[in-house]
């Protein structure tokens, strides 16, 4: 096992995530991309869900948001617990956010 | 995970079904395996089916014991995550050369929690749920995943440190290289599976253009109770479909993708799925369009019946196009072959092509063991000895060797390790690197030279 360190904080050591940063030459120009667009998404659709349980389409509209994309992206939240099944509406889903 | 040894009896390529079955065939006679897998976890394609057909058995029911089984048996080494580079024939065994891909994490002090995973701050679309689910850039494979150790895809990390800080094991090693290994293997089985044709192979289909034409393995997914949805739904709005449309022979039979021959198992798995849509969602209508019914196998033509008398429908039909309209509903124009060929165009909320087997894994460059025109391993004696290839001390198990269902692929795989097993003792190979035997279930069997 290797060496432990304080709580929350890493081995400044060679293991360091910094090795593997420098080694890749840090995140291409088109991760950096996805990745601030995906946080951009996430945001819409947190704030779209703060008025209530909604639909895909519904989140897509509210957001102005690709419905595939935005399929993806709840099921995405839904998978690591941010997003629930709440009921259904005329043959959709309705998601909300997870309280607490 | 154990080092790679320097000598083994054999070596088997791919851990799904067909690979683990070789290999505990050959463990169970006392023979050392190493058991290579590309992917971070063994289980193959079966491991994440829904239902295996004629029978509704849970499917990872069924594979998850059989990969416990292999990683836990002491002639059995498993080596996931890692690459065959170059297998040569030397004297009777061979020499192997193999990649181990790096972890990034020393898997030993990896603990499966998957803290890391929870902290990752970036989603990527999941291979195991063919994208319609998302994972993060450090994720542990799946739920029954064996080794259940987390993996760091360097390709999608955001160099945020995080699962590094939150491992309350710091099993991290960001300094790790893929690393080269050679080792002396006695005999070796090709059993690396299959890929399904690839969804743009008929354009005139849409699929990989329009998000509600799936494949028949993102069905499997989206139907599993682990599945990306948690329920089935159209991935390109979360509907609830309410008609759902089967197209075989989408990836087979057909010279114009260079696919001529049946895969064997489209007709079930297509029975299976909609069989089960009908079960999961209540008045929907689900029909299959198809040139044969081929339900070849034991109780199969029996479960055909009875999904029909359960409400699937059966169209005798070639579709020839597949086209999106408004609100990315599905329309098939079909050719309605018992009706005169008359030609009708039907609407769908989704649609699955029934694809094809294609090889897994081509050993070109790597194993000098000849490929058939299909682009399966050439079994030049299939009738007698239907797991040799060509190259002696080479067998081949499960669909490396021919589109074929799970039960002919075990069958088979069984029969690759019977060969496997007698080509060792007519060669005498001695692996010489035999630890102490656990027990006497797993003893090395005895030659008969009467010196005890």
């Amino acid at each position: 096992m290797s060496e432990k360190p304080e709580a929350g904080k890493t081995v400044k050591d060679k293991r360091s995530i910094a090795v593997l940063r420098e080694r890749h030459g840090g995140m291409s120009p088109e991760l950096k991309e996805r990745f601030k667009e995906q946080q951009r998404i996430r945001k819409l659709l947190r704030e779209a869900l703060k008025s209530g349980p909604k639909t895909v389409p519904e989140l897509a509209a509210a957001c102005k948001l690709d419905p595939p994309v935005t399929m993806w992206n709840v099921m995405a939240m839904r998978r690591y617990g941010e997003v629930v099944e709440s009921s259904e509406r005329n043959d959709y889903v309705l998601y909300a956010l997870k309280e607490g | 995970m154990a080092k790679i040894r320097e000598r083994y009896d054999a070596m088997v390529i791919g851990g799904g079904i067909a690979g683990m079955q070789a290999a505990l065939d050959l463990g169970e006679q006392g023979f050392d395996v190493l058991l290579v897998e590309k992917d971070p976890s063994i289980g193959g394609v079966m491991v994440g089916l829904n239902k295996v057909f004629p029978t509704l058995d849970c499917s990872s029911c069924i594979c998850t014991p059989r990969m416990a089984e292999a990683s836990h048996h002491p002639r059995i080494q498993l080596q996931t995550y890692t690459e065959v580079q170059r297998v040569e024939k030397n004297g009777s065994g061979f020499t192997a050369r193999l990649r181990k891909k790096p972890r990034y994490l020393n898997d030993d002090d990896c603990v499966g929690c998957d803290l890391c995973e929870l902290a990752c701050p970036i989603d990527v679309p999941h291979e195991f749920d063919y994208g319609l689910g998302a994972r993060r850039a450090v994720y542990i494979p799946h739920g029954n995943a064996i080794p259940q150790k987390a993996v760091l895809d360097v390709e999608n990390c955001v160099f945020c440190g995080k699962c590094e800080k939150v491992c309350p094991t710091h099993c991290f090693d960001f300094t790790q290289e893929a690393e080269e290994v050679t080792t002396q293997v006695g005999t070796v089985i090709i059993a690396s599976g299959l890929q399904i044709t690839p969804m743009a192979a008929k354009k005139e289909y849409g699929g990989e253009r329009f998000p509600n034409v799936m494949s028949p393995l993102a069905m499997e997914r989206a139907q599993s109770s682990n599945g990306p949805y948690g329920r089935v739904l159209r991935p390109s709005d979360g509907k609830i479909p309410r008609s759902i449309a089967y197209v075989q022979c989408a990836g087979s039979r057909d010279r114009s993708i260079g696919i001529p021959y049946c895969s064997r198992v489209c007709c079930m798995y297509a029975i299976k799925q909609a069989l089960l849509l009908t079960h999961y969602i209540h008045g929907l209508d689900v029909t299959l369009y198809y040139m044969d019914i081929r339900a070849f196998g034991k109780g199969y033509e029996q479960f055909y019946r009875r999904a029909v008398r359960e409400g699937v429908k059966v169209v005798k039909g070639k579709v020839a196009k597949i086209t999106e309209v408004d609100n990315r509903d599905v329309v098939l124009r079909v050719e309605l072959l018992d009706e005169d060929g008359r030609v009708e165009e039907r609407r769908y909320d989704l649609v699955v092509l029934s694809q094809g087997l294609v090889p897994g894994w081509h050993v070109g460059g790597v194993i000098d063991a000849a490929e058939a025109d299909d682009g399966f391993l050439l079994t030049p004696e299939p009738k007698v000895s239907p797991s040799r290839t060509t190259l002696e001390g080479v067998f081949v198990g499960g669909v490396a060797g021919g589109p074929k269902d799970i039960p002919d692929a075990i069958v088979e795989a069984g029969e690759a390790a019977m060969e496997a097993a007698n080509y060792l003792r007519l060669t005498n190979w001695q692996s010489h690197s035999a630890g102490p035997v656990a027990s006497s279930e797993h003893a090395r069997p005895t030659v008969g030279c009467e010196v005890c």
